[in-house]
């Protein structure tokens, strides 16, 4: 059961045109806030979003596309210590880090 | 298919022609480097011209016996970083004095031919959707060039050599 | 230094150029990301975990104050406000917008700079001795070829798309402090017994996957014949390098399959065949290119400085940086300024562009108005008078830059690492910070004296871990950042590879286990000036194991 929960995955890309580390939404758009990233966690769903990002690949709207796993839970947060650091930026800056969540204005 | 030259597309007249096919009376055909080796007597009294199409690492001591006779060369990139390419081009020409058409095929892209050119190519087999404008635009990139290559264009070396020599002054413009 | 003429100009303004066009045809979908990545690679343009990077090339490490300034103003207006110096004596941006690269390129060739072939599988940016035209040991001036070398390479036709990248670098002086051997050639400027100038010629050696110290294929070249020599083994290895295995492609490979022997023997059959074609240059032009680097107008003072020497004497701290950071300079009265680029708990490399005006300010007020980059990720003021270095010092202090630590413990190299590099496998700044704060006791790092520390954050070895005196290299162990240690590297006149001392360490056990092997070696030395490498070449690895390891 635990097995099948690890097996959540988002959708994850650079911008082409400025390179900034963005996340598939579940309302098809790119966010750069990982928390706005659509978890998929069925074969099916986890298929669609391979689908979207090689879409938006060859439509020359990202880069750099990867389905990445993600801990189970409600808010998207990265598996592997490489894809938390993309999200949030470099650990050694954190005056440059990047909020996981939208800012409220 | 189609084929190109720096200024654009080509009428061209060569036609591949597989191992066993019979060459056709008076056609200008290529053919491998297989067959011409071995049947080349036959190839160059029958067809109107010989072509072969050879990859890019060719031995060129297998091709240099026919050298003066073979109105193509096409030389295959394997993929867009083959860059034994260049090498094979300038020895052709420069050591080996091949004179006639040097023909590119493969992966390349029209940033590429502008090197390609430089190293002796003369004509590009591409693909119906090669965007021949940016080959255009391209290969019209750089007006100087700090090497001397095949296409015998003057280096920034020689340049400056004419300009100190007319007494113009030296070092810096800016 | 190097000025531009309209030739170099012409060449530059084409390039950015043909760049922007490369850059509106890959937004526009003409190119894709296939054909477009090893177009920008050529451009130094990197993508990275956050953004694109853009690696900007500094000739053999040498930068004018105007040049500075306009690094400082590009970290500014298009960056973060900081930029990071590399061990190929280049600076990276790390926050590139795609879009905005072709303004970017424009406002560098204005001060004669660009990021031509700063990747990609090309002849990329000659690197050379940071004490070029000032130290006192040098043959002649590494800057001259560099510079002939960087021209003659720049949009090769024949050599923009080998196997793999390819590494040039030079040494003027027998003490080697451009690591030449760990290049795919090193040239090292030599006199021969008749007294001629010529080059010494070092082919295949390498860090990443398979660290190789360099052979020797020629003792001595002729000056006038560097360019034919070069494009001879440059063709050799287009031809036959292999293209199959990425990992295998780099002429260090070729060498070794074929043998020194016998690569030498192809690289001399095909030399001649070059020779008459021109590609040499002609004495008037190598005239015109060396009178760039005749020396400056240095005023003649006697030594000692007197107020130098007092300095010395009234400042304990002054007179210590004096000793680790300012190098000897064959003009009497002067030195040369190391800048570390390592304060404690910093990161290494990195400097703010607040940072980068000062020492711009500091080149025109007392060096000359130059700046160099060392492949130690340090910065250089090559031209300061003896009686400026404590003025210098101050200033220094104030932007946070004056530690005396060059050569020591603190002055690591660190890569980038998993905080930017898409290819990271581990961090390596903050490896390199926790490591500053242990030995961040100064004089504790003046008793343990020259002890180099390299760090990379996987097997590409951009921070040299291979030849590191300690050299870190992290992996990545069932998703955990691991580190391994090796001992005994050098990238010196005695070039050696370090070895893999046992098992890695996680993140948190690593630092300790540096502070093992450095208090090993304070047990072990014969005396106080048996350096760190000397004790580990005389000793072996044996000790070091045993207090990381236990007895087996
Ligand atoms: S060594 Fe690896 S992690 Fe470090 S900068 Fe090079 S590629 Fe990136």
């Amino acid at each position: 059961m635990a097995q099948a929960k690890l097996e959540s995955k988002i959708l994850t890309a650079n911008r082409l045109r400025d390179g900034e580390t963005v996340y598939y939404t579940a309302a098809g758009a790119w966010s750069p806030y990982v928390t706005e990233a659509r978890v998929a966690s069925t074969p099916d769903d986890i298929d669609g979003l391979s689908k979207s990002g090689a879409a938006a690949y060859a439509a020359n709207i990202v880069v750099d596309v990867n389905v990445i796993a993600v801990v189970p839970g409600r808010d998207a947060k990265p598996a592997h210590i490489r894809e938390v650091i993309r999200a949030s930026g470099p650990t050694v800056r954190a005056d440059l880090n990047k909020p996981v969540v939208r800012p409220q204005r | 298919m189609a084929v190109v030259d720096r200024n654009g597309p080509l009428k061209d007249a060569w036609t591949r022609i597989g191992e066993d096919a019979p060459a056709p009376k008076g056609a200008s055909v290529i053919v491998s480097l297989a067959r011409l080796k071995n049947e080349h007597n036959s190839l160059f009294s029958a067809a109107g011209a010989v072509g072969v199409e050879v990859a890019s690492d060719v031995d060129l001591a297998d091709l240099e016996p026919f050298l003066a006779r073979l109105g193509v060369i096409v030389v295959r990139m394997a993929t867009m970083r083959d860059g034994r390419v260049f090498s094979t081009g300038r020895l052709l020409r420069e050591r080996y004095g091949y004179a006639a058409d040097l023909r590119a095929v493969g992966d390349f892209i029209p940033d590429q031919v502008l090197f390609l050119l430089r190293c002796g190519f003369t004509s590009f087999e591409v693909g119906e959707k090669f965007p021949v404008e940016s080959l255009k635009q391209s290969v019209a990139a750089y007006s100087v060039w700090y090497q001397k290559a095949t296409d015998r264009a003057k280096s920034v070396v020689e340049l400056r050599g004419e300009n100190s020599s007319r007494g113009a002054p030296k070092g810096s413009s800016s | 230094m190097y000025i531009y003429d309209t030739f170099d100009h012409t060449v530059t303004r084409e390039r950015v150029a043909e760049f922007s066009q490369q850059v509106k045809r890959r937004l526009a979908g003409e190119l894709s990301e296939d054909q477009f990545r090893p177009l920008r690679l050529m451009n130094g343009l990197y993508l990275q975990l956050h953004a694109y990077m853009l690696r900007v090339a500094i000739p053999y490490g040498t930068l004018s104050s105007v040049q500075v300034h306009k690094l400082a103003d590009i970290a500014r207006k298009y960056d973060r406000d900081y930029g990071h110096f590399t061990t190929r004596q280049n600076i990276q941006y790390n926050w590139i917008k795609l879009d905005q690269v072709p303004d970017l390129l424009a406002e560098l060739a204005s001060v004669e700079m660009h990021a031509n072939q700063t990747s990609g599988n090309c002849i990329r940016n000659v690197t050379a001795d940071q004490f070029a035209g000032v130290a006192g040991d040098e043959v002649e001036d590494p800057r001259i070829v560099s510079e002939i070398i960087r021209q003659w390479s720049t949009f090769h036709p024949e050599f923009s798309f080998l196997p793999r990248k390819f590494k040039i670098a030079v040494t003027g002086a027998p003490k080697d402090r451009a690591a030449i051997q760990f290049h795919d050639i090193g040239i090292q400027i030599v006199r021969n017994s008749a007294g001629e100038v010529g080059y010494a010629v070092y082919v295949g050696g390498g860090m990443g996957r398979t660290p190789v110290v360099a052979p020797l294929i020629r003792a001595f070249l002729p000056k006038a014949e560097i360019l034919s020599y070069l494009e001879a083994i440059l063709r050799v290895y287009n031809r036959y390098g292999r293209r199959d295995n990425i990992y295998k492609a780099r002429i260090k490979i070729l060498v070794r399959d074929l043998g020194p022997a016998e690569f030498t023997r192809q690289v001399e059959a095909e030399w001649p065949e070059i020779r008459p074609s021109g590609v040499n240059l002609p004495a008037a032009e190598e005239a015109r290119i060396e009178a760039f680097f005749a020396p400056p107008a240095y005023e003649k003072i006697a030594e000692p400085v007197a107020s130098f020497v007092e300095a010395k004497a009234k400042d304990r701290a002054f007179a210590r940086w004096v000793s680790t950071n300012v190098h000897p300079h064959k003009i009497p009265g002067y030195g040369a300024v190391t800048i570390s680029l390592k304060p404690i708990g910093g990161i290494p490399g990195d400097a703010s562009s607040a940072q980068m005006h000062a020492i711009a300010d500091l080149a025109d007020t007392f060096s000359l108005s130059e700046v160099r980059v060392t492949h130690v990720q340090n910065l250089v003021l090559p031209n300061v008078k003896q009686s400026e270095l404590f003025a210098v010092w101050q200033r220094l202090g104030e932007i946070g830059f004056a530690d005396a630590n060059i050569g020591l413990v603190t002055d690591i190299i660190a890569c980038p690492g998993l905080d930017y590099c898409a290819l990271a496998n581990a961090r390596s700044i903050p490896v390199a910070q926790q490591l500053s704060k242990r030995f961040a006791d100064l004089d504790r790092q003046h008793n343990i004296g020259p002890l180099q520390i390299k760090i990379s954050g996987c097997i590409n070895a951009c921070g040299h871990h291979h030849a590191g005196h300690i050299g870190i290299l992290g992996v990545d162990k069932a998703g955990q950042e691991f580190y391994q240690i090796t001992l005994g590297g050098a990238g010196d006149e005695t070039a050696s590879i370090g070895q893999l001392i046992g098992p890695g360490f996680a993140g948190e056990d690593i630092v300790g286990a540096v502070d093992k092997v450095v208090a090993t070696y304070i047990a072990i030395r014969s005396s106080t000036s048996e350096t760190f490498i000397d004790a580990y070449r005389r000793v072996g690895a044996a000790p070091f194991k045993e207090s990381l390891y236990g007895r087996r």
